[in-house]
């Protein structure tokens, strides 16, 4: 905690000593500590000793450029709905508990550990002790309390999470108290599986313009934001390790091609726009490093299911049958993605391996025909801003050509495709649920009789009955156990048809160490290093 | 003169409504089609409330247009910032590409077509015309991408994003010159077919003959005689193609990276954000609006008998 009292300008001297002591290490292939020690000047050995306390490695160096995607609307993590926004605020506010980078079961991060009740009611978080916020300030329990009620009180996006808390107790600054109405098995997801449930100081909302600054626990400060991009600074006082370089410089980069000549340029270290046909040629460039990972994310078609013919699940199955959905994953994906006839992934303890439709264009053409269905054409809306949802449309076309069926992707400006889905206007549609952390996000409102977004009219009072069990089963296995059978009920009746799992792509320069792509697309810049 | 003045007034309240109309015309509510997923019947009524849309139509108009005429254009749906500061915020990068793109086309038009006018069915006017038809042709976006892959990495410029030109001139430059010759090749291969045919026919006039047949040299004839002559209605065309640059550089806007007035105007397009989409077209039409007024205005300038008229 020393460093806190030190000027920036110490920081700023130690941070290039280190960087020089490290690349004179390299070079000699000898040890940081030492040698560079020996060699460097007085003035710059006190700083070095200051900053970095022992490995030198350790003192921030260097600012990383990444440019992402999209164009953040605003920066409050508790309003905003962009995950660009999110790629920036990952990096500057905490949640209590986070995902972990491999499996995304939940750890500690704000809460150090955490109780639930024998009835599943209560859940006790204790804190994490010794945090500070980024203006200074202690962070305790009001600061969780404050949060939350904000959410809660102010309707914002995300108080549906909340939907079963009935009262947040803070019996001490260390503790905190969610009472519930019902058992709620995913509530750590809600709490901690974005950074939209970010902890803000207490009156955060009324001190600052949350909008466009930001007081959080994270690694790095939200030091400037502007019509190009925004700027963090590294946080000498956060509490866990690292940051390792001295900021991260966000550029908003939509053009792929201005992205990758720019990581090739040296300009930027790190980019998430990487389209997957630019894959196979990065893959053998010198300097880039690729990361693949296969993502929560799914790609699906539905279909009226309220109306002929698709109110008849043998002319869905049918369909089901036709389809071959590695070539579409193939085509849509160049390649990375993964064919799946399931919404979770492998790897996932929620996963299933229920594959009951074997693409065999012969046994649906004689099941269509059983159904007594012939001469069957229908239209398949698909958004304009979602290009593999629009390939695999328009695969899924040319496939059910084969089999006699003719279906035309009819692509629709984004607005329109969500006003005609809520009206009920579509004979099919087809999309992608991203961001899914628990099965309750990936089944719920999809497949549910009264589910919010169950488009498609699907209906089944034993997945209602499966999946409202779910939704309060404490016990992991059980849970799993209702979840695979709702699963498997869901499948067979194609309330949605499931094509794929995109994997996320990143890429970034060889400079570039101590990163990890994650399947949920959050990105975390507290463990990188540069220069390595 | 006045009636000019009060002739765009007039067609700029028909612009407004129109942009208000048209916005009241698309399919869908807008605040359903604004909060996608995050839409419940609580978030809805918030918006409503916060953008007036639980007002009549007219209220809403009234209210909106008003405002609009002190500079007040509502509030984003997306950021809840408001719409004249978001604007505002760009319009420093956008005035940038269009000043140095209308450079960048007067460099490449005004010696092109003045070379291919003097020397009109040689090789040099076969080059000129067919470089103008290659300029005209190619797509910004296709010009833009080939600049950032090709031209970038050899004179080491960066392939996107904004610095101010308080901030840092030099850095100012290397991040406009790119897009900004995206741009003014297209409207400099426009300009100099212009300026090839409006000298040749300046040339032709017969006080020009007259001035020729009086002895004066080359150099006068063309520089007084006919330059000034051909400025008219070339003035107007680079008017017309300021105007175009204001409001069309969206496109390169987005191969670039670059935060301007376009970039914004498609951003507010994909997230329906009538309020700000609103704004941005109400902005445009005035800069369209504002130039044509300046040209005309500049014609009685440059020739006094229109004045009169």
């Amino acid at each position: 905690m020393r460093l806190q009292t030190r000027s920036r300008a110490l920081v700023r001297l130690a941070a290039a000593t280190a960087t020089a002591l490290a690349l004179a290490a390299c070079s000699t292939g000898g040890g940081v500590e030492g040698e560079g020690l020996e060699e460097a000047p007085d003035a710059d050995t006190d700083a070095t000793d200051e900053a970095g306390g022992g490995a030198t490695g350790d003192a921030p160096t260097g600012t990383l450029v990444a440019a992402i995607t999209g164009t953040p609307d605003q920066f409050d993590p508790h309003s905003t709905s962009a995950y660009a926004s999110f790629q920036v605020l990952e990096n500057v506010y905490d949640t209590l508990v986070v995902p972990n980078a491999e499996d995304l079961t939940f750890e500690p991060s704000l809460a150090e550990s955490w109780e639930t009740s024998e009835d599943g009611l209560t859940w006790t978080f204790t804190l994490r002790e010794g945090v500070t916020f980024h203006d200074g300030s202690e962070f305790d329990s009001a600061d969780v309390a404050y949060s939350y009620n904000r959410i809660i009180d102010e309707q914002l996006a995300n108080s549906f999470r909340f939907a079963n808390v009935e009262s947040i107790d803070t019996p001490d600054p260390q503790t905190v108290v969610l009472n519930l109405s019902a058992p709620t098995p995913n509530l750590l997801a809600n709490i901690g599986g974005f950074k939209g449930m970010a902890i803000l100081p207490e009156g955060a909302a009324e001190d600052l313009d949350l909008a466009n600054e930001a007081n959080g626990t994270g690694p790095f400060t939200l030091e400037s934001t502007s019509a190009g991009g925004a700027e963090v600074a590294a946080f000498d006082g956060y509490w866990g390790e690292g940051p390792f370089v001295e900021g991260v410089e966000f550029r908003y980069v939509p053009e792929s091609a201005a992205a990758l000549t720019a990581l090739r340029n040296g300009d930027i270290d790190w980019t998430d726009n990487v389209p997957p046909q630019d894959i196979a040629t990065l893959e053998g460039e010198e300097g880039v490093e690729l990361g693949q990972v296969g993502s929560t994310d799914y790609y699906y078609v539905a279909f009226d299911t309220t109306e002929p013919p698709f109110d008849d699940v043998d002319v869905r199955r049918a369909i089901a049958t036709a389809v071959d959905r590695e070539a579409i994953a193939e085509a849509a994906t160049f390649g990375a993605g993964t064919a799946n006839q399931t919404a979770i992934p492998e790897g996932s303890f929620f996963a299933s391996d229920y594959a009951p439709f074997p693409a065999d264009a012969a046994a649906a053409e004689q099941l269509l025909a059983d159904a007594g269905v012939e001469d069957l054409s229908f239209e398949i809306m698909v958004p304009s801003t979602a290009p593999q949802a629009v390939t695999a449309a328009e695969v899924l076309s040319s496939q059910l050509a084969e089999i006699g069926v003719t279906a035309t992707p009819d692509t629709v400006e984004e607005g329109a495709f969500l006003s005609r889905q809520g009206e009920g206007d579509f004979d099919a549609f087809s999309w992608s649920w991203i961001g899914n952390l628990d099965p309750f996000g990936y089944y719920h409102a999809q497949h549910l009789t009264d589910g919010g977004f169950n488009f498609q009219g699907y209906s089944n009072e034993q997945v209602d009955e499966l999946l409202q069990q779910a939704s309060t089963e404490t016990d992991q296995d059980a849970r799993k156990e209702l979840y695979d059978q709702a699963v498997e009920i869901i499948v067979d009746e194609v309330s949605y048809l499931y094509y794929y799992n995109p994997d996320v792509v990143q890429a970034w320069s060889g400079d570039l160490s101590g990163y990890t792509v994650r399947p949920d697309r959050a990105i975390n810049f507290d463990t990188v290093q540069l220069g390595g | 003169m006045l009636s000019r003045v009060a002739q765009a007034a007039a067609v700029l309240l028909g612009v407004a409504v129109l942009v208000f109309a048209i916005l009241q015309l698309v399919p869908g509510d807008p605040v359903r089609i604004a909060l996608g997923t995050r839409y419940t019947e609580e978030t809805a009524a918030a918006l409503r409330a916060r953008s007036g849309l639980d007002q009549p139509v007219l209220v809403q108009f009234w209210t909106w247009f008003t405002g609009a005429l002190t500079g007040d254009l509502g509030v984003s749906f997306r950021s809840g910032d408001p719409v004249t500061a978001l604007i505002v915020e760009r319009l420093p990068a956008t005035l940038s590409l269009a000043g140095m793109s209308i450079l960048v086309a007067l460099l490449i038009a005004v010696p092109l077509g003045t070379v291919s006018a003097l020397r009109p069915r040689t090789t040099v006017d076969g080059v000129a015309t067919v470089f103008s038809q290659a300029g005209i042709s190619i797509p910004d976006f296709w010009m833009g991408i080939l600049l950032i892959v090709f031209v970038a990495p050899l004179l080491a410029l960066p392939t996107g994003g904004y610095v101010p030109l308080t901030e840092d001139p030099a850095g100012w430059l290397r991040a406009v010159i790119l897009p900004a010759v995206t741009v003014g090749v297209t409207s400099g291969s426009i300009l100099t077919r212009f300026v090839r045919s409006s000298l040749i026919e300046a040339a032709d006039a017969e006080h020009v003959r007259t001035a020729r047949s009086k002895g004066l040299t080359r150099p006068t004839v063309l520089g007084w005689h006919v330059m000034r002559n051909a400025l008219l209605p070339f003035v107007t065309v680079v008017g017309v193609q300021l105007a175009y640059l204001l409001s069309g550089v969206v496109v390169v806007e987005i191969v670039f990276s670059y935060p301007g007035l376009g970039e914004l105007a498609l951003q507010a397009v994909q997230s329906r954000d009538f309020p700000l989409l609103q704004g941005a077209v109400l902005l445009f039409a005035v800069v369209f609006l504002v130039i044509n007024l300046l040209v005309d205005l500049s014609y009685a300038a440059l020739d006094p008998r229109v004045g009169t008229r």
